[in-house]
């Protein structure tokens, strides 16, 4: 962004405040900051490959010996291959549907003219503020009921509720921009109304599907309240959950503890790092007023 | 709010366009079956996953739920024990103190990280990933990494403290009242302060030159430029920020669960950790009682929301 020619005024702002910058205090502000906001996930990750008696002796030391050995313990022996795969198997199916119901639903608001159309997109967008206690109580009810409790298909169906309003928002946005004389001609060529969403809307529409993809997905992965209400079985946890109990089981057990963030961090980590751009726009749409 | 289609308000245009483009107005009717075949399974989910949820809640409130299968009718009872619930009351000013504080912090230090970046500080492209990847971590990895920072032997900042020579000023930061509270906004704002950065940084690359260009012929010096030109521009964003951190952290749990279970003595408890507790973590079962808490908390977020629509909508109408 900043090496688009920006005019001399906006530059010459910008250039006022970078010679403060230069000249002392606000630099080593900001290098301050940067420690203060890097340096406990560097911590977490050195303490990853360090033995819990080795943090004990130094608490802040460079490892000495990378004992790289420890994700596959934590990996094979303290079930976190097990939590990984519940969270890959509930998150994915989970964005899987919503990002389909999602976009039907959003390519349905933004192109057909019916009545009651802002009313459902109303009602579909406004869950967004809800707390999430409004729903979380009767939930788990419900689930116990239909025997879904405890199940990774049950949680896979309220992730999906819960990542609905946020996606049918911020692709209706996106879907209405397209062009009504792509629809027009696509009808004229023949398409039927499901073709048309199929063969036009989503090829057009997928730099927004692909954001809401990595931020529901990303969110997903962190989530941590409707799991731990709504799972208990040991061998369904999610990786949120699964650190959190090996956290209650092992409280002493740092080394290790830090092992397990680590492989719960690590997808994040390469999401960010291909579509870092992707995700911010996803982040940041309609908070720029 | 997107819709291209004119509004009804728009007669004439509305008429011109139907002598002109009638086309256009056949290709965006459909019959109900394909508007339904789009629709229907996310309202399905909906119906199913929120809205029947959230009435059974409701209804719940009304009830003693001891018991998954049976429950017995109290009428308004769970609500004026509510309302008489020290703890409740100590919940909603631990949240109160949160939402009004901690959006503050979020979005100061938002904007001067990106006053930083927007100036070309070195290394731009570096510190933004920096300041941006606490976003990511999910609440359990940065609760129990905070624990450790704030820990009383071997935590960061205690161990800086003693290096200092300031010992007397060491603490057991997330065992002592006073200081448990203010604990928690620190790592709740050290979470959220990247995302207000990005999103401040986008808006200042939108802002319109002539305004700067004038305040440069006037000479102003950069403190000038900041507090009159960029903060009343960026006041929109700001103002939007501050809202959505507000309602965000009116719904705080994750982070409150993960590092002090709303303890020591109730200093940390939160309006959803309360529920949470009194619903799954009590020593009697009741789901009736948390979902009276629920009704109560709901209100009170959505009358936030709709004041701030109407103050935020009022302003606007008020610019222009």
């Amino acid at each position: 962004m900043r090496s688009l020619p920006r005019s001399a005024a906006a530059g010459s702002f910008a250039r006022s405040l970078s010679r403060l910058l230069r000249s002392g205090g606000l630099m080593a502000a900001v290098v301050l900051y940067t420690l203060y906001s890097a340096l406990p996930f560097a911590w977490v990750g050195t303490m990853s490959v360090r033995t819990t008696s080795e943090i004990s002796a130094a608490h802040f030391a460079w490892p000495e010996t990378f004992h790289w050995d420890k994700f596959r313990t934590a990996w094979v022996d303290s079930n976190f291959a097990q939590y990984f795969w519940n969270s890959t198997v509930v998150v994915v199916s989970a964005v899987a549907i919503v990002t389909l119901l999602g976009a039907a639903a959003a390519h349905c608001l933004a192109r057909y003219n019916f009545r009651g159309n802002r009313l459902v997109y109303f009602v579909l967008f406004s869950s967004i503020v809800f707390p999430p206690q409004i729903i979380l109580i009767s939930l788990f009810q419900v689930l116990v009921e239909y025997d879904l409790y405890n199940s990774r298909l049950g949680l896979t169906l309220v992730y999906v509720s819960l990542q609905l309003p946020l996606t049918v928002y911020l692709l209706e946005g996106f879907f209405a921009r397209i062009p009504q004389d792509l629809f027009d001609a696509a009808k004229m060529d023949g398409y039927s109304d499901l073709e048309i969403f199929w063969r036009i809307v989503v090829p057009v529409g997928m730099p927004a599907i692909a954001t809401t993809v990595i931020l529901n997905f990303i969110q997903l992965w962190n989530e941590f309240l409707f799991a731990v209400v709504l799972l208990s079985d040991q061998d369904a946890r999610t990786l949120p959950l699964g650190i959190r109990a090996y956290m209650g089981d092992y409280f002493q057990d740092i080394g290790m503890i830090a092992t397990g963030m680590m492989i719960a961090v690590i997808p994040v980590v390469v999401i960010y790092a291909f579509f870092s751009e992707k995700l911010i726009q996803g982040m940041t749409a309609g908070a720029v007023k | 709010m997107n819709r291209t289609l004119p509004g009804p308000a728009a007669g004439l245009r509305r008429t011109l366009a139907s002598w002109l483009a009638a086309p256009e107005a056949d290709t965006r009717r459909a019959a109900l079956p394909t508007i339904m075949v789009f629709l229907l399974p996310a309202l399905l989910v909906y119906a199913g996953l929120t809205a029947y949820p959230v009435v059974r809640t409701f209804y719940n409130s009304f009830f003693e739920v001891a018991d998954i299968a049976s429950s017995d009718f109290v009428g308004w009872n769970n609500y004026v024990a509510v309302l008489r619930d020290d703890t409740f009351w100590a919940a909603v000013r631990n949240t109160a103190i949160w939402s009004v504080v901690g959006p503050v912090l979020d979005v100061v230090v938002g904007l001067l990280l990106a006053l930083c970046l927007y100036a070309g500080v070195r290394f731009g492209r570096f510190l933004r990933v920096a300041w941006f990847t606490p976003v990511l971590l999910s609440y359990v990895v940065v609760g129990i990494m905070w624990v450790w920072i704030y820990n009383y032997d071997w935590g960061v900042v205690n161990v800086a403290l003693r290096a200092l020579g300031l010992e007397g000023l060491a603490q057991a930061w997330l065992g002592d009242p006073r200081f448990a509270l203010g604990s928690l906004i620190v790592t709740h704002a050290w979470k959220w302060a990247g995302f207000n950065m990005v999103v401040c940084l986008a808006a200042l690359h939108s802002l319109p030159s002539e305004v700067l260009e004038a305040a440069e012929l006037d000479n102003c010096g950069w403190w000038h430029k900041l507090r009159h030109i960029i903060v009343p521009m960026l006041w929109p964003t700001l103002l939007n920020l501050y809202i959505l951190a507000f309602i965000g952290k009116m719904k705080v749990f994750d982070l409150v669960w993960i590092m002090t279970e709303g303890g020591p003595v109730w200093s940390t408890e939160t309006v959803s950790t309360y529920v949470y507790k009194r619903a799954f973590n009590w020593n009697t079962f009741d789901l009736g009682y948390p979902s009276a808490i629920a009704v109560v908390w709901f209100f009170v977020v959505v009358g936030f929301v709709i004041l701030f629509n109407v103050l935020f909508r009022s302003r606007e109408r008020m610019e222009f």
